[in-house]
């Protein structure tokens, strides 16, 4: 065979052999984008800022990374806060947490000392290291955070057969449902019903895999179960229990009719690692860190009514909390309001850069935070850390908490709701929200009602200065908008999680941050 | 509890009967479905928050061209969700055809035909992922 004959059979062999892989390859290939050009460290800003003022709009995260790599490089920094606080959306509730959404009553957090809820970020994936090198900078103690626990729940509702509505753990869902499609794989491939696709040699090779894979017996490739799944009765000491029970799989066709098969993935998303980390009592201990570098330059409680620029420099409008109007002159401005905020505010921009600061939506997003009297998913259930995953729309994720491990009370993510279905539950009061979540946390596990005790719950859509949970750019406005506002209009610059690919997280703050400031300090230096 | 699927299947269910006799009574009526599904942000008196939610009382948009106005509600603009895959398009037209006449608003209704040959339309919008 001819060279080209064979690389070409070599490559359509591995194409049919794992096309999974190649697939996945493929998808690699297009979040690549991100990890290409995803930064771990600050820029390096050499040369001087020739004494130039950087008034900075936003003291979220996107904000306080700008103020601190511009502070060491030598610029004069101004940042201009709306809340009496900085972090942005970086935000942790904990007793006498205050929020009050737009329509809505106040809300105070009164969950027991030491209690929290991360209601904006609440977890950071490893290769985030972006935001892990100001955690790690500024000395911020960070814990892990269990992002995936086969012995959590899984409950869906609108399947069929036995296991609809049912809380069954997510290992067991796992282990028979890849049990089952691994022996059908192995036994048509054994049976040589796959011969066009694989060779003799990898067909060998393919079933001593799928045997691995599902826990098959390799004499007969039947899945029967396996010890990952769990035990109806747990071995231990002496002869009883002794060995134990094994437990019996479901059918194939229960786990396929139940639709919860649909939480499995060979791998986890890019975004969604198992190993993820949170700081230690809060996701608001990073920004809290970062203002600590910059807090004096932070004009809290200040909220910007419009912001104006000539060849010469930038002059920002404020108002701050006592209702009086001042001015703020600078040479360049790095807005990290978010643009569902921006698109209200007087800019003197360009028309075009107008329309592109309008076009995105904005995902509403709830969650709720539900304090309870005791870990009854550690004590009763050995459930530590991970999420219910569920498919009814309204509350999507139920999580148990990464921290307080065999503490008393804990506190429950409750529901972790987007779109319309986040639209729907905001127009609840807070308690009905609570109840809301409790009643559907009764119907997973029975101990939930009669241990909860107070929530405290925000919808990111009716939240002021915020108005929505992230940006959700589709594929049209990703191509002819964003690219707008990657470059700066005159003297303004825009930052934040929406002028990146990793919207929704601190990362994407931080790395556009970075990003625009380098741009302006080649400017400054080329000036 | 029920589960939106649930209320959907129910309603689906009870357009038949609701064509021979009337409202029935299960049925929620577009004042409910707009209370449920849009005052957290546009208010109950449909007067929005300035600076974030659009009123919806005596708005151009809500009472123009029912071309755009489904497209907004099936699709959404700014801060607003797609509603496509939460409403089905009789509640969506009973709540639109509410919101045409409450709080001194007067335009046509429009109807569940209208959303349903608005669907053909628009390009699929991103799925939402959890961060």
């Amino acid at each position: 065979m001819d060279r080209y004959g064979l690389s070409r059979r070599t490559l359509l062999e591995r194409l049919s052999l794992v096309g999974g892989v190649g697939l996945m390859m493929a998808g690699m290939e297009a979040f690549g984008y991100g990890i290409a050009s995803a930064s771990t460290a600050p820029p390096l800003l050499p040369g001087s800022a020739k004494g130039k003022k950087l008034i900075i709009l936003g003291a979220g995260v996107a904000g306080l990374a700008t103020a601190i790599e511009a502070m060491k490089a030598g610029y004069e920094v101004q940042i201009v806060e709306a809340r009496s606080f900085a972090g942005g959306r970086a935000q942790t509730a904990r007793k006498g947490f205050s929020l009050t959404e737009l329509g809505g009553e106040t809300q105070t957090c009164d969950f027991d000392e030491g209690g929290y809820i991360n209601h904006g970020p609440w977890r950071i994936p490893y290769h985030h290291r972006s935001t892990l090198h100001y955690a790690k900078t500024l000395g911020v103690p960070l814990e892990i955070f269990v992002n995936d626990n086969d012995a959590s729940y899984l409950f869906f509702e609108s399947g069929k057969g036995p296991l609809k509505a049912k809380a069954v753990r997510k290992g067991q869902i796992a282990a028979d449902a890849r049990g089952h499609a691994a022996e059908m794989l192995a036994k048509v491939a054994k049976k040589g019903g796959l011969d066009d696709m694989v060779t003799a040699a990898d067909r060998d090779q393919l079933v001593a895999y799928l045997i691995t894979e599902g826990y098959l017996s390799p004499k007969d490739l039947a899945y029967t179960g396996t010890d990952g799944r769990g035990f109806e009765v747990d071995p231990g000491a002496g002869m009883v229990p002794g060995p134990g029970k094994p437990s019996t799989p479901f059918s194939m066709t229960d786990v396929l009719s139940s639709g919860a098969w649909r939480v499995l993935a060979s791998v986890a998303n890019y975004e969604q690692q198992r190993t993820m980390f949170q700081p230690s009592g809060g996701m608001d201990q990073i920004a809290k860190a970062m203002e600590k570098k910059v807090q004096p330059a932070i004009r809290y409680s200040t909220v910007v009514e419009k912001v104006a620029q000539n060849a010469a420099g930038v002059e920002v409008f404020v108002v701050d909390g006592a209702g009086k109007t001042s001015s703020i002159k600078g040479d360049y401005v790095v807005c990290t309001i978010p643009l569902s905020v921006l698109r209200s505010i007087d800019m003197q921009v360009s028309p075009r850069f107008k329309q592109a600061i309008s076009a995105p939506a904005y995902a509403p997003v709830g969650k709720i935070g539900l304090q309870m009297k005791r870990r009854f998913w550690e004590e009763d259930d050995h459930i530590y850390g991970g999420h219910i995953y569920t498919d009814n729309p309204d509350i999507l994720t139920v999580s148990f908490p990464s921290w307080g491990w065999m503490g008393n009370k804990g506190v429950l993510l409750g529901y972790y709701q987007f779109g319309a279905n986040a639209a729907k539950i905001s127009a609840k009061s807070p308690a009905d929200r609570a109840a809301f979540a409790v009643a559907f946390g009764q119907k997973v596990m029975p101990q939930y009602a009669e241990n909860y005790e107070k929530s405290f719950s925000v919808a990111w859509h009716r939240v002021q200065y915020n108005l929505g949970g992230w940006v959700d750019w589709n594929d049209e406005t990703r191509k002819t908008e964003y690219p707008v506002l990657c470059e700066p209009d005159g003297r303004i610059y825009l930052a934040g999680e929406h002028v990146s690919y990793i919207t929704g997280w601190q990362a994407g703050a931080i790395e556009s941050a970075w990003q625009q400031l380098e741009k302006l300090h080649k400017r400054v230096q080329a000036a | 509890m029920k589960t939106l699927n649930l209320r959907l299947a129910a309603a689906a269910l009870t357009l038949a009967a609701v064509a021979a006799a009337g409202q029935a009574q299960s049925q929620p009526t577009g004042e409910q479905l707009y209370n449920d599904n849009c005052a957290a942000c546009h208010q109950q008196a449909g007067q929005g928050i300035p600076g974030a939610f659009p009123a919806l009382a005596g708005d151009k948009v809500a009472l123009g061209d029912p071309k755009v106005v489904t497209f907004v509600v099936l699709t959404g603009r700014g801060g607003m969700p797609a509603f496509k895959d939460s409403l089905n398009d009789a509640d969506l037209a009973m709540i639109i055809t509410y919101v045409r006449s409450a709080w001194g608003n007067k335009a046509k209704p429009i109807t569940a035909a209208d959303f349903a040959s608005a669907r053909t339309g628009p390009p699929p919008s991103t799925k939402l992922q959890a961060h």
